[in-house]
């Protein structure tokens, strides 16, 4: 079984490169509305759920769609009014209206920049997301996706990290948040952009993954390992030293092999070597003549470089890994799952799929945007949330996966509710981030530490009492006539629904006992919805 | 504006007299009784005492030499300055730096032919806390996570797998902290972690909310959300509501995390230092309802340099924790289903280093046992007279794990399959326990 998927794999990466070779020249620049056609996306799920004897969800309803995709797609809920002008539009393509609307709305870079920050950088302190403010980091990221640039196009900035444009001077700071830790960087280089994870390959051969070697991970090592964080003029670089940078590592038995610049699925990228114990002597010569301050020469041979041509570009995990992700960030999982461990121990699901998404990926000059527009338009996302009878497994996507919002997802909604309105860099986002870490988790389960943190931290309860005082809907709600007002706002403002009879019966019997001390109370129920499962998650 | 309550006028809240009635709070009614006191809800204490087996484990981490502990070889080139003492046990001598459980031989299980594959502390940690090596893709869960599967009670408001210690940073044990613990039995069965510097964070109500109101909406909470769970028959859903659910089951035991709340006496009894005080408060824990405590303390152990003056301050705690351990147990009636182990990765090279030290030495040590399905008074195993090799009985991870389990009623050969996966037994090869060693 191994076996033969490492052949697969082997057949697959062949195949795609020269695959791609061949089709890159004559692609159009702007994604069209022609780039993956929803129909057949939708032909290969459903022949899919026609193999397996698969009853998908019904299509979902308005008022489900409406608050699915402003939280996948702008992160955050509708307002009453967004979703009541979306259930009250009569025209047929209404969704793709919506979707298109979405995406061309400064919420999506926004939230695909929360996304692709905890992605590629991962999560950390207070201290280090002001550091990616101030490098211009995260205004690359915003710039990625409010202009929708080609995928590879950014790869290849990013980790040759020698940005020309002042615009794009965020770019170096992937390989600079990692302060010269050549194997983190590797370590973070695999998942980011070839959807593998290779830490198990820095000892041995991958004890599982037989396509992984330990070769792998040294030679993803040697083509950062000449690189150096500096602070120049132009501001921060990651100089390149021309020399260096041999190594050999050994394996579990104790032999020693040379490290070569090699990475899975490319050719050995050929680099002149000092013979036995010969000494490099750096010199001027072997650096591309430039006025520039010396942190900021670039070597005539650079291994950054060699990756980033050789091994990087048209690689086909590359598009496939890209793919994949979206996928999982628009349907609860990957078609590979755990969609960044894209291995021959975890088969795709729809492999065909897989296959012609990242071709015309590919194809489409990695074009981000147009790919989640037909995902979002597909036939598995508009189904209904609650999982049919008789089917279980979730990679049949027959069914709209439920999935926890991130911190941010859920603190801009809740200040949305409250406020009206949303500041990306509240101080409820922050405490958010800090608490709900996670990002496309493999499972949606919910940790104790994160409800403790909802019922007695601080954040959420300095917020909404301060809420209290503001106008908002807690001002507004005080001022309603009776209590079956109040219970239907707060149900239409935080459900966007009306309340079942039962519902309306416990706030009303709540508030009535609570008369004492309304606005306490309405703050109370508004915590209490909140923090039930139906605002948690998105359905 | 302020929203503190005063306390409230309306001694009946409608809310809820209607959700009890519903019967939406009844699975919570104990906890919420508890709420505003300490933990000594007799319902809770009935319940602790009908339960099974528990188990505390001292996680000596660094790894403890056994010449100074369990297997002293005086008269040896490199013995060390301590000499041996006899035990109540005719015929067993162990370290002079340990006279107190000299005393207690017999309740205690000595294995001194451990002899195991790893020789650095991270691999070390992992095959001595989980069992066995890695064998990717799984994840082996930790000793602690499958006691508290198979042996505990989800539904109890105390946490079933505890972790008490004050030392989060600054070692290899921290890469190993950071780690996947419930491995494949999933994050339910992870530890809820606790002790010295740091509590557990948020567990106390806010002053700005009334217990009143603090009650009132959660019960709204759980009525909105168990009814989209019941609606959809939600396993997210269910998730999130049994985390909250086990919030109010650990703000009502927030004391029991209190080391301030235990007596003065036995404070002072099992001594200053936080590996003391843990043990302390392990054994509380496992009085109030918990099913496996880990007492871990950073890597004190790892002693490469001066390893005698190291060991002659660890060991003395030791031999006394472990005494009063072992002794309040039985005291309370609660060694015979209460297993205390106390071991590290590794054992300590037969020689000293050039700083005076002992080096990492997996291939023959020794750890003990008390308690819980463990036969009291049996010293296992052997090594030859200067401790390089085991000469009887040798013990690799495997059985240990496989005698632990079954000491604890937990069938070590229990097979699990995961979907496209080779078949994984909680202690694999069918390896045999040491029946020695058991009741």
């Amino acid at each position: 079984m191994l076996t033969s998927c490492r052949y697969l794999l082997g057949m697959f990466l062949a195949s795609s490169v020269l695959m791609m070779h061949a089709s890159r020249a004559d692609q159009p620049s702007e994604g069209s509305g022609d780039l993956f056609p929803v129909a057949k996306i939708n032909d290969f799920v459903s022949q899919a759920w026609e193999e397996r004897g698969v009853q998908p969800a019904a299509r979902c309803d308005d008022r489900q769609f409406v608050r699915r995709v402003y939280l996948d797609l702008a992160g955050r809920v509708p307002t009453i009014e967004e979703s009541d002008a979306f259930a009250n539009d009569t025209q047929t393509d209404k969704r793709a209206a919506l979707v298109d609307r979405l995406l061309a709305s400064e919420d999506y870079p926004q939230h695909f920049a929360d996304l692709f920050d905890a992605l590629l950088m991962g999560r950390t302190n207070e201290g280090k997301y002001k550091q990616r403010a101030n490098s211009g980091w995260r205004k690359y990221l915003e710039d990625v996706f409010r202009n929708n640039r080609p995928w590879d196009e950014v790869a290849a900035e990013v980790l040759l990290a020698r940005p020309e444009d002042k615009a794009k001077r965020g770019a170096v700071w992937f390989l600079y948040e990692r302060n010269d830790q050549h194997q983190a960087i590797a370590e973070a280089v695999a998942p980011a952009f070839f959807g593998i994870r290779i830490e198990c390959a820095q000892c041995h051969d991958h004890m599982v993954v037989n396509e992984i070697e330990q070769a792998h991970y040294w030679g993803l090592v040697a083509f950062f390992n000449r690189s150096k964080n500096a602070k120049t003029k132009e501001g921060l670089r990651v100089a390149e030293s021309a020399i260096g940078g041999f190594s050999d590592f050994a394996n579990l038995e104790g032999d020693s092999t040379p490290n070569l610049l090699t990475f899975l699925g490319a050719s050995t990228v050929e680099e002149p070597r000092p013979a036995g114990d010969a000494k490099q002597e750096d010199a001027d010569d072997l650096y591309v003549a430039t006025s520039a301050e010396p942190a900021n020469r670039i070597p005539k041979f650079s291994r950054r470089q060699r990756f980033v041509e050789d091994v990087l570009r048209d690689h086909p995990l590359l598009a496939r890994s890209m793919v994949n992700r979206l996928w999982a960030i628009m349907l609860g999982r990957g078609i590979v799952h755990p969609f960044d461990e894209m291995d021959s121990v975890h088969p795709p699901s729809h492999p065909e799929l897989l296959d012609w998404l990242a071709t015309e990926f590919a194809e489409s000059n990695y074009d981000i945007r147009s790919l989640v527009r037909s995902l979002a338009l597909s036939d598995a996302y508009q189904l209904d949330s609650r999982k049919p009878m008789g089917v279980d497994d979730p990679a049949s996507f027959a069914w709209y996966l439920e999935r926890r919002l991130t911190g941010e997802q859920l603190a801009r909604s809740i200040q949305l509710i409250a406020e009206g309105k949303f500041t990306n860099d509240a101080e409820l986002i922050k405490q958010f981030r800090q608490q709900i870490s996670d990002v496309l988790p493999d499972e949606t389960v919910v940790g104790v530490d994160d409800t403790l943190f909802l019922t007695n931290g601080p954040g959420l309860d300095n917020y909404l009492r301060s809420s209290c005082d503001k106008a908002g809907l807690l001002a507004e709600l005080n001022g309603s006539e009776s209590h079956r007002q109040r219970a239907e706002r707060l149900f239409q403002s935080v459900f966007l629904r009306a309340p079942d009879s039962d519902e309306t019966e416990a706030v009303v019997d709540y508030l009535e006992a609570r008369n004492d001390d309304l606005p306490a109370a309405l703050q109370q129920v508004l915590w209490s919805m909140i923090n039930s499962a139906e605002f948690q998650f998105n359905h | 504006m302020k929203h503190t309550h005063k306390t409230c006028g309306s001694p009946e809240h409608l809310l809820h007299r209607r959700l009890f009635l519903q019967g939406t709070m009844a699975a919570s009614a104990a906890s919420v009784a508890s709420f505003n006191g300490l933990f000594s809800v007799p319902a809770l204490a009935d319940e602790t005492k009908r339960r099974g087996k528990k188990c505390i484990l001292l996680w000596l981490c660094g790894a403890p030499s056994q010449f100074e502990t369990w297997d002293p070889k005086p008269g040896t080139p490199f013995s060390g300055p301590f000499g041996a003492i006899p035990t109540n046990l005719p015929g067993v001598q162990i370290s002079s730096l340990m006279p107190k459980c000299a005393g207690i031989m017999d309740k205690l299980a000595v294995i001194r032919s451990m002899s195991t594959e790893p020789g650095e502390h991270f691999q070390g940690i992992d095959v001595l806390t989980r069992g066995d090596k890695p064998r990717q893709p799984f994840v082996r869960p930790i000793l602690g996570s499958v006691v508290a599967e198979q042996l505990g009670h989800l539904d109890s408001p105390v946490p079933q797998f505890i972790l008490l210690d004050p030392c989060p940073e600054g070692n290899e044990f921290k890469g190993f902290k950071a780690g996947n613990w419930a491995g494949w039995l999933g994050a339910q069965y992870g530890p809820v972690r606790a002790g010295g510097e740091y509590s557990i964070p948020n567990l106390n109500k806010l002053d700005t909310i009334s217990d009143i109101d603090h009650q009132d909406r959660e019960a709204l909470r759980s009525f909105f959300s168990k009814k989209y769970e019941n609606d959809r028959r939600s396993q997210a859903a269910g998730s999130l509501n049994a985390a909250f659910d086990r919030v109010k089951g650990l703000m009502s035991c927030a004391p029991l995390f209190d080391l301030n709340s235990l007596p003065e006496a036995d404070r002072q009894r099992y001594g200053a230092g936080a590996f003391a005080q843990h043990a302390l408060q392990a054994r509380h824990l496992i009085e109030n309802g918990s099913t496996f405590v880990m007492v871990a303390n950073g890597m004190p152990w790892d002693n490469h340099v001066f390893q005698h003056e190291m060991h002659q301050m660890l060991v003395p705690e030791l031999d006394n924790v472990l005494y009063q351990l072992v002794t309040d147990l039985e005291d309370r009636g609660m060694l015979e289903d209460t297993l205390v182990i106390a071991m590290g990765e590794f054992g300590r090279s037969p020689w000293l280093n050039a700083a005076r030290g002992r080096d990492h030495y997996p291939k023959a040590w020794s750890l003990a046992m008390a308690g819980g399905g463990i036969r009291g008074g049996v010293v296992h195993g052997a090594t030859d007279p200067l401790g390089h090799e085991v000469a009887e009985d040798a013990v690799d991870n495997r059985q240990l794990f496989a005698t632990i389990f079954a000491a604890l009623g937990i069938d070590p050969h229990e097979e699990y399959d995961l979907p496209d996966l080779p078949t994984f037994s909680r202690v694999e090869d069918g390896v045999a326990p040491i029946e020695q060693l058991l009741v």
